[in-house]
C-alpha cells in the first residue's frame, strides 16, 4: 500500500502562474470599454482599512526600474536563488508571458496597472483589490491565459468544475478555485478574496447613489490629512481597529510597564483617542517619505503625559548625535522628573521590579530622593546611540559581537551633580564585582582615563592570561563608561563609544545644536551599518535560525543573507513624531540605497 | 482521561506469548536470552516500533520498513553499532553547540535538534538517562560551558565505561558546583559530594552510613572549583587514614569511585535502574532476574554490553516490557517529529517541553526525573494535546515543518483514507482495537472530514487523534 514512493513535485509552471495571478492581476471583460468612476467608490463604507495607489508607475519605476533590477541582480543571494529549478520555471512562465502578450515584463505590468491600485480590507476577513489597467485589451489576453492555466490545473487535479463563470447582472465573474472571485468591467479588474466581497463591489457599482467608501466622514477627514499629491494613501478607520484584542493590548501596555509609558508617551494618547488614521506616500529619488496623522486631541498641558510635550514654542527633541558606525540613534524629548512625579498615573502598579529599582536607586545615590534630587538633574533632552564596535586586537574580540549602546543626558547643574554621578556609577560597579566575586567569577577594573580634555571612567574585564583572543565570551562586548563633557552626562556600553560621543558633543557644542521644534520623538537606523553588524554576526545568525525556524543550514544561510541584502538596500530610515497644527503627526523617510 | 499502562496490547501478538512463554517470565535464563521470533513471538511491525521507542525517540516509516526486513538483531547491531560516522556528526554538532553556548536555552535546544538528527539515537537516549541520574541542574550552576562540557562528558560514556564516566563526574566542576562542594577544604570537609556518590550515583539508600560519607567526603579534601576551573589544593587534601565502607586507608577521590563500584549494591542499583529505564517501570524487577546482569555488570562497568543484552533479550520484546513505560515529554514529542520526518524550531520545542516538566539542563532534584505516572496528570495532559496541535497545525512557531499528507503521500498514499491507516500503522503500529480503529477511521471517511479540497487539513487533525490516544503516550 505504502510502496510506491512518489518524488514531491516542484512548483509547476501553472502554480507559479496562479500566484502570480492573485499577487497581480487577471480577468476577462464582457464590457466595451466605458468610463468608471474612481476605485474608491466601489470599496464599500465598512472597509476597515484602505490603501489607494494613485501613481503606480512611480513606485515601479524605483522599485522595477532598471536600476533596482540591476542592483537586485547582482546580488549573490540572487543568482544563488536563480540557480534554482523553481526559479528557472518562474522565469519561463514571464518569458512565456512576454512573448504571449508581446511586451517586456516592465512594459506589460505597467500597462496591466498603472490606471491605480485599490487594496480594502474589510470585515469578516474580506479582501478587495481593484486594478485599473491601461491598456485593456493587455487585460483580457493576460485573463484568457491564467484561465486555460486554471483550467487545466483542475482538471488535472479531477476538479474540472472548479473553475467556473456566473452571469452577475451584466457583468461575468470568474473564481478560479471556488473561493476567490473576480470580474472584469472594461479596464477594470476586481478582485475578492470571497464571493460576497465582489459581490459588494458589484452592488456599488450598480447603485451607484448608495453609500461607500468616501462618503464617509472619517475617510474625507483623513484624505484631506494625507494631501491630495500624494503616490499612495492609506486610510485606517481606528474605531474599529482599536477594538481589536492585540491592538487594545498594545495601547494598554504603556500603564503596565515604566518604560512604554516613557517611550511611547503622547503617541499611545493620541491613537487612543483618535478615530482615523491618515497616511501619504511620496517618492523622492530614491526616497520614499511616508506622512501620517491621527484626529486624535494633543495632550494637555495638565495631563501626566505633559512630560513628553515640549513646554516652549520652539522645543524639541534634539538632532540626533552623529558617531562613527552608528546603526540606529534615537532623540527623546522626555521631562524625567515630571514623568516620575506622575508615575502614579502612568504606571500605578507597584511591581517588583520597581521596587528593586527605587531601593537600588537609593543606594546608589546615597539617599537622594530620585524624583527631587536626582531626576530634577537632567533636562528633556534626551538622546540614545547604537553603535558598532570596532575591537583592538590586544585586548581581543568576542566570539558575539554586540553593538554599542550609550544614554546622553543633559544636565541642569552640571557642576553641582556631577561627583553625585560618578559616586553612584562607581558604587553600581563595585556591586558588581562584588557579587560576582561571590561566585568566583572575575571582576571590573576601573581606570580613569581622558578623551581630549575630558576625564571619563571606564570598567572592564581584563583578558591578560587569555590564550585565545579572537574568541572571547560575550560579557568582553562590555565596558562600562561614564563621561561628563560640558553640560551632558554620557552613560555608554563601552568606552569607544563613550570617546566617540564626548568628541560629538565637543562638535555639536561648537555648532550649537537647534531643536528640531515640536517634534518628541526621533529614530534614525542605518541599514548599511545594521546589515553590517549582522554580517559580522552571520554564522551565529544562521546557527540560531537552524534551531529557532528548524532550518536547515542552507535554508538559514539563505534567509540570512537575505535579511542581510534587504537591510543593505536600505540605506537610512527616519522616524520623527511630534505635534504640528492641533494634530500628531509622524513622518517616515525611507532612503534606498540602489547602487 | 486516565492514561491505563496495563492495558493489554491491541493488534500486537508476541505479548499474548503462549502459556509457556509465561512461565518463563521470571526465568533469568530465558528472560535474558536473545530473542529469536517464532509463531508466537513474531517479528512484525509493532516489535520493531517497540524496539525504536525504547532504543530510539521513535521511527520514520523507512526506518520500520528496514528493521522488519532486517529483523530484530540486525536492526538491534544498526542501534548499537551504526556505521554513519558518528564522531564527526557530533564534533560538528558539538561546534554548532560552542558557538551559541551563552545559555543552557540555546544549549537545549541544541541537544534537541541533535535527538532528531543523529544517527546514533541510542547514544541521545542513554545520555539523557544519565543526564537525569547525575541531575546536574543549570539554573544552580549557572554557567553554560560547564553545562555544555557535563552533557558532552555524559554522552562521551553513555554507552562506555561506567567507572570512567564516574570518575569523570566526581572532576567535574558542573556536578560539584550544582553540588554545592566547589570548595573542599581539610578544616571543614564538604559532605555534599560524598553523599550523592553513595547515594543518588550509585548504591543507593541504606547501604551506606553518615561516617561513610563523612569519611569519603574526606577523601575529597582539596578539590575546588575557582573561575568554573577544576583545582587540586594539596595543602588542603586531608592525608590521614579513613574508613570507608569498610575498607581502611589513606584514601584520594579515586579510591572512594572505586570503592563504591567494587560494592555489589552498585551495580544492583544501575542494572534496576536501566531496567525501568529500557524494559519496564510498571513493577520492580524480581531480585533473582536482576541478578545475573548484576554480577556480569560489576565486572567491568560495561554499559553497552548490558544494554546490548537487555535490548536483545526475550524479556525486552515480552509483554512485560511492552507499552509498559510512559513516555517522558521528550519522547512524546520527538515520537511526532521523527514519525514526520521533519526539522522543527527546537528552541520553541524545549520551552514546551519545559512546561510539561521536562526542561533539559536543568533536572528538577538530586534524584533527576522520577518519570512514570508523574509525567501525567490533568495539566500536563492538557498540554501534551496542545504541544501535539501545535506541532502538526502548520503554522505558528513550529510553521509547516511537520505535514502527515506530505509524508503519506511520499510513501504512497493517494487517498486521506490510505493516508489515515498509514499514519496508525507510523504511529502506533496497529495496536488499537477494531472498535477504536474503525471510529476513528470511519471520521475521515465521513464527508465532514473531507474539509473542502484540503487533506493536508483534515490529515493534520487525524494525526493529532491518533497521537493523543492513551496508547500514543506509553512507550
Amino acid at each position: 500500500m505504502f510502496c510506491n514512493n512518489k518524488p514531491q513535485k516542484s512548483m509547476t509552471l501553472e502554480k507559479v502562474a496562479l500566484v502570480l495571478l492573485l499577487a497581480v492581476f487577471a480577468a476577462q471583460s464582457t464590457m466595451a470599454a466605458q468610463t468608471l468612476p474612481p476605485a474608491n467608490q466601489w470599496i464599500p463604507q465598512d472597509a476597515v482599512i484602505s490603501l489607494e495607489l494613485s501613481q503606480p508607475k512611480a513606485l515601479l519605476e524605483l522599485f522595477a526600474g532598471e536600476k533596482a533590477t540591476a542592483a537586485v541582480t547582482a546580488l549573490p543571494v540572487y543568482q544563488k536563488q536563480a540557480s534554482t529549478p523553481q526559479f528557472k520555471e518562474f522565469l519561463n512562465v514571464i518569458e512565456f508571458l512576454e512573448i504571449t502578450l508581446d511586451t517586456d515584463w516592465r512594459t506589460g505590468l505597467s500597462k496591466l496597472t498603472g490606471g491605480g491600485i485599490t487594496f480594502a480590507i474589510c470585515p469578516e476577513d474580506t479582501l478587495i483589490l481593484i486594478i485599473d489597467a491601461e491598456d485593456e485589451h493587455m487585460l483580457e489576453q493576460t485573463h484568457e491565459i491564467f484561465l486555460n492555466i486554471a483550467r487545466g490545473e483542475a482538471e488535472k487535479q479531477g476538479q474540472p468544475n472548479r473553475v467556473e463563470s456566473t452571469q452577475y447582472e451584466d457583468v461575468t465573474t470568474w473564481t478560479f478555485n471556488g473561493k476567490e472571485a473576480h470580474a472584469i468591467i472594461g479596464k477594470r479588474l476586481v478582485i475578492a478574496n470571497r464571493p460576497e466581497g465582489l459581490k459588494a463591489v458589484l452592488e456599488l457599482r450598480a447603485n451607484g447613489a448608495s453609500e461607500n467608501l468616501t462618503s464617509k466622514a472619517t475617510y474625507q477627514a483623513a484624505k484631506r490629512a494625507a494631501g491630495p499629491d500624494s503616490v499612495a494613501t492609506v486610510f485606517a478607520d481606528l474605531l474599529i481597529l482599536k477594538n481589536i484584542p492585540e491592538i487594545a493590548g498594545l495601547l494598554e501596555q504603556s500603564s503596565n510597564s515604566p518604560l512604554a509609558a516613557l517611550f511611547f508617551a503622547g503617541i499611545v494618547e493620541a491613537v487612543r483617542d483618535s478615530s482615523w488614521l491618515a497616511l501619504g506616500l511620496h517618492i523622492e529619488d530614491n526616497t520614499l517619505l511616508f506622512r501620517a496623522s491621527v484626529d486624535g486631541k494633543t495632550v494637555a498641558p495638565t495631563s501626566p503625559v505633559a512630560f513628553a510635550l515640549p513646554s516652549k514654542v520652539g522645543d524639541g527633541a534634539l538632532p540626533n548625535l552623529s558617531v562613527p558606525r552608528r546603526i540606529a540613534a534615537l532623540s527623546l524629548y522626555r521631562d524625567l522628573h515630571q514623568f516620575y512625579a506622575a508615575k502614579d498615573d502612568l504606571f500605578p502598579e507597584r511591581t517588583s521590579g520597581l521596587i528593586f529599582f527605587e531601593n537600588m536607586m537609593g543606594i546608589f545615590f546615597s539617599g537622594r530622593d530620585l524624583t527631587n534630587e536626582v531626576l530634577i538633574e537632567t533636562q528633556p533632552e534626551i538622546r540614545l546611540v547604537v553603535a558598532e564596535q570596532e575591537y583592538d586586537p590586544a585586548i581581543g574580540t568576542p566570539q558575539i559581537k554586540f553593538p554599542a549602546f550609550a544614554a546622553i543626558f543633559r544636565l541642569r547643574h552640571p557642576e553641582q551633580f556631577k561627583e553625585v554621578a560618578e559616586e553612584a556609577w562607581q558604587k553600581a560597579v563595585g556591586l558588581i564585582n562584588f557579587t560576582r566575586g561571590q561566585q568566583a567569577m572575575p571582576g571590573l577594573i576601573i581606570d580613569r582615563p581622558f578623551q581630549g580634555k575630558t576625564k571619563y571612567t571606564v570598567a572592564y574585564f581584563s583578558t591578560s592570561g587569555i590564550e585565545d583572543k579572537t574568541n572571547l565570551d560575550s560579557r568582553f562586548n562590555v565596558r562600562p563608561a561614564l563621561a561628563m563633557p560640558g553640560e551632558y552626562l554620557i552613560l555608554s556600553s563601552t568606552d569607544g563609544l563613550a570617546r566617540d560621543l564626548i568628541d560629538a558633543l565637543h562638535q555639536e557644542t561648537e555648532q550649537t545644536p537647534k531643536p528640531l521644534a515640536g517634534t518628541h520623538s526621533l529614530v534614525e537606523i542605518e541599514g548599511g551599518q545594521l546589515a553590517s553588524i549582522l554580517e559580522a554576526n552571520r554564522k551565529t545568525l544562521i546557527r540560531q535560525n537552524m534551531v529557532n525556524k528548524g532550518n536547515t543550514q542552507e535554508q538559514a544561510e539563505s534567509a540570512t543573507d537575505m535579511l542581510i541584502s534587504l537591510l543593505k538596500f536600505l540605506d537610512r530610515a527616519k522616524l520623527g513624531i511630534g505635534v504640528h497644527e492641533g494634530l500628531t503627526r509622524f513622518r517616515l523617510e525611507l532612503k534606498l540605497n540602489l547602487q | 482521561m486516565a492514561v491505563q499502562i496495563d492495558k493489554p496490547p491491541g493488534q500486537y501478538q508476541s505479548g499474548q506469548a503462549g502459556p509457556a512463554a509465561s512461565e518463563k517470565l521470571g526465568d533469568p535464563g530465558w528472560a535474558w536470552a536473545a530473542y529469536q521470533p517464532d509463531a508466537w513471538q513474531p517479528w512484525n511491525l509493532a516489535q520493531a516500533g517497540h524496539l525504536f521507542r525504547r532504543a530510539a525517540f521513535g521511527a520514520d516509516w523507512d526506518q520500520l520498513q528496514q528493521a522488519l526486513s532486517d529483523g530484530p538483531q540486525r536492526t538491534i547491531d544498526k542501534l548499537l553499532r551504526p556505521q554513519a560516522n558518528i564522531a564527526a556528526f557530533n564534533r560538528e554538532h558539538d561546534e554548532y553547540e560552542s558557538s551559541t553556548a551563552s545559555s543552557t536555552d540555546s544549549l537545549r535546544a541544541w541537544w534537541l535538534r541533535r535527538i532528531i538528527q543523529t544517527p546514533h539515537p541510542l547514544l541521545e537516549k542513554m545520555t539523557l538517562f544519565w543526564h537525569s541520574h547525575f541531575a546536574a541542574n543549570g539554573a544552580k550552576v549557572k554557567n553554560a560551558r560547564l553545562m555544555q562540557r557535563h552533557v558532552q562528558l555524559l554522552r562521551s560514556q553513555a554507552l562506555n565505561s561506567f567507572r570512567a564516566l564516574l570518575k569523570a563526574i566526581s572532576r567535574d566542576p558542573a556536578v560539584l558546583i550544582w553540588l554545592g562542594a566547589e570548595a573542599n577544604r581539610k578544616a571543614l570537609p564538604n559532605e555534599n559530594f560524598a553523599r550523592s556518590l553513595m547515594e543518588a550515583f550509585t548504591l543507593g539508600a541504606g547501604h551506606y552510613t553518615k561516617k561513610d560519607v563523612r569519611e569519603a567526603a574526606r577523601a575529597f579534601t582539596g578539590w575546588f572549583v575557582l573561575r568554573g576551573q577544576l583545582r587540586y589544593i594539596s595543602r588542603e587534601h586531608d592525608g590521614n587514614v579513613k574508613q570507608i565502607l569498610g575498607q581502611k586507608g589513606n584514601f584520594t577521590s579515586d579510591d572512594v569511585v572505586r570503592i563504591v563500584l567494587e560494592q555489589p549494591a552498585t551495580s544492583r542499583t544501575l542494572v534496576r535502574k536501566l531496567y525501568r529505564w529500557l524494559i519496564c517501570e510498571t513493577a520492580e524487577p524480581d531480585p533473582k532476574l536482576i541478578a545475573p546482569l548484576a554480577q556480569s555488570f560489576a565486572k567491568d562497568y560495561d554499559v553497552l554490553k548490558l544494554v546490548e543484552t537487555m535490548l536483545r533479550s526475550n524479556l525486552f520484546f515480552s509483554r512485560v516490557a511492552y507499552r509498559r513505560r510512559i513516555k517522558c515529554p521528550v519522547e512524546f514529542a520527538l515520537g511526532i517529529v521523527k514519525g514526520l520526518e521533519g526539522v522543527v524550531s527546537t528552541t520553541q520545542l524545549a520551552q514546551d517541553l519545559a512546561d510539561l516538566g521536562q526542561n533539559l539542563y536543568s533536572p528538577p532534584t538530586v534524584k533527576g526525573w522520577t518519570g512514570g505516572r508523574h509525567w501525567i496528570n490533568s495539566a500536563t495532559l492538557v498540554r501534551r494535546h496542545n504541544l501535539a496541535m501545535a506541532l502538526l497545525r502548520g503554522s505558528g512557531p513550529y510553521a509547516n515543518k511537520l505535514n502527515p499528507w506530505a509524508v503519506a503521500k511520499k510513501h504512497g498514499c493517494s487517498t486521506p483514507e490510505s493516508a489515515a491507516r498509514f499514519l496508525l500503522d507510523l504511529f502506533l503500529q496497529g495496536d488499537l482495537g477494531p472498535d477504536v480503529r474503525d471510529a476513528l477511521l470511519k471520521k475521515i471517511q465521513t464527508p465532514a472530514a473531507a474539509d473542502g479540497d484540503d487533506p493536508a487539513g483534515t490529515l493534520r487533525r487525524f494525526a493529532h487523534e491518533i497521537v493523543t490516544l492513551p496508547d500514543f503516550h506509553l512507550a
